[in-house]
């Protein structure tokens, strides 16, 4: 009984813990047999914290849709200079990732951003280092934001 | 155990020498001052990570790990060639690294980089009773897979507590939002977690709650040791038994004790000391510490429920699934 508890316990956690790795389980939320690449302009940022969703609309030959895209912190981006004032309407951004499983579009097409970008290269959503902790100057390539 | 007692008594010795009497700050009515906002992001976690061998790690290895999680990032930044799309059937991911905040390097404890908060056992893995977590597993399994109300989903995803032990205690990095903010009044300390918005009251010299009576975050009581705090918390709720984040995985039941210290040992950073003693999920007990680093200006408002899309989404989800099983 023992050893079978343990393999439950190591199987079950090591995949479970692959999964907790945000506020709520994406794999419940979107589906992965739906992945979207699109382009679109800014319309609306919600700065809730812990999930921004930034509104996109997209043009294309059926017309004009607005997405949804769910992103995290605020905290963040905010501490790295990324504000209401930088992330304006009107701004372009490119999201490649999944549509929610739910694909009423009502009221909003909803999405998650597996890769949310600018195509101008700004990288402003490129965030490897300088993620807003505090330095000690370990990191030589931190970013100097005096 | 003696092991045990030693490293406290060194650590404390070691830290209250770091900031003489006189530098020590004080609030007004006299305690010494812990306020402000403080931050433990960090990449180093609490268990250690197979490729460190020993508890303290040269400058070298520290910025090893550092190069190595800024190049990891960099990779799941860039899932995709330029005009590449997504494939149907891969993993849906999660969000960009910029909206987390995980820390950069190593956090460093009297100028020596750590690859572990845990400090005991010597091995810095958890001393786990793997037959306790193996019981726990058909309740987790409901928790993440039935979705036919919000009461059937975890705790993070309906705003009620953080995931894994960001609100703690004992208080754990996880991935972003590593944020406390420390409040002082007479006979009282608060500290508020910015995962998510949870405020632990900690009386101070004040009697334990009955033991049916059960907060989030649990039932503390403080006092002072010099300038340190010690905090002494029990009757974790049941809800919270297990606690899980990609960086850590904590079982707490309801024998669960934990003692907490608290230390201002500089103008920017407080020595995070604590230690669980819960014998229905560990072999022993087990102990860490970690620096709560002086972050730059204030708590974002966590909005929690005003910004819980997800939860209809998953909901709906659920619903989009059984229609197609029919």
């Amino acid at each position: 009984m023992k050893t079978t508890l343990r393999i439950i316990a190591f199987l079950f956690f090591g995949v479970f813990t692959l999964q907790v790795y945000a506020h709520h389980a994406f794999t419940a939320e979107f589906d992965r047999n739906a992945p979207i690449n699109i382009t679109g302009k800014v319309v609306k940022v919600e700065w809730i914290n812990p999930h921004a969703w930034v509104h996109v609309e997209v043009e294309d030959e059926s017309g004009k849709t607005v997405w949804m895209v769910e992103g995290g912190t605020p905290n963040t981006l905010i501490r790295n200079g990324i504000t209401k004032k930088t992330l304006v309407p009107g701004t372009t951004i490119i999201v490649r990732g999944y549509q929610s499983k739910g694909k009423l579009c009502l009221p909003r097409c909803i999405a998650n951003g597996r890769d949310v970008t600018f195509p101008d290269g700004s990288k402003v959503f490129m965030g490897s280092s300088g993620t807003g902790a505090p330095r000690d100057g370990a990191d030589p390539r931190e970013p100097n934001r005096e | 155990m003696n092991s045990l007692k030693t490293i406290f008594l060194f650590s404390l010795v070691v830290t209250t020498s770091s900031l003489e009497a006189e530098q020590i700050m004080k609030t007004w009515f006299g305690d010494p001052d812990l306020q402000g906002t403080w931050t433990n992001a960090s990449l180093t976690t609490l268990e250690r990570p197979d490729n460190f061998k020993s508890l303290v790690v040269t400058k070298e290895e520290a910025n090893v790990a550092a190069s190595y999680a800024a190049e990891f990032t960099e990779v799941i930044d860039n899932p995709y060639e330029e005009g590449e799309s997504p494939k149907a059937g891969e993993n849906v991911g999660g969000y960009n690294t910029a909206w987390m905040d995980p820390g950069t390097q190593l956090f460093k404890i009297n100028g020596e980089y750590r690859s572990s908060i845990l400090i005991y056992p010597d091995n810095g893995r958890l001393p786990r009773k793997w037959t306790s977590w193996g019981m726990e597993a058909p309740s987790l399994y409901r928790m993440f897979t039935q979705a036919n109300h919000p009461e059937q989903r975890s705790l993070g995803e309906r705003c009620l507590v953080g995931f894994g032990s960001s609100g703690g205690p004992p208080m754990l990095n996880v991935l972003y939002n590593n944020h406390y903010q420390i409040v002082q009044s007479p006979g009282y300390v608060l500290i508020l977690v910015e995962m998510v918005h949870d405020a632990r009251i900690i009386r101070l010299e004040g009697t334990s709650l009955p033991d049916h009576i059960r907060p989030w975050l649990g039932d503390s009581i403080g006092h002072w040791e010099g300038n340190t705090l010690v905090v002494k918390t029990k009757n974790h709720h049941l809800q919270q038994r297990f606690r899980a984040a990609i960086r850590h995985q904590i079982l707490m039941t309801e024998n669960a004790e934990v003692t907490e210290r608290f230390t201002r040992i500089s103008e920017d950073e407080i020595l995070y000391e604590f230690s669980v003693d819960d014998d229905l999920a560990y072999k022993d007990l087990w102990s860490g510490e970690m620096p709560l680093r002086k972050a730059e200006g204030k708590i974002y408002e966590y909005a929690c429920h005003e910004g819980n899309y997800s939860m209809a989404n998953i909901l709906a989800g659920a619903r989009e699934e059984e229609r197609r099983n029919q």
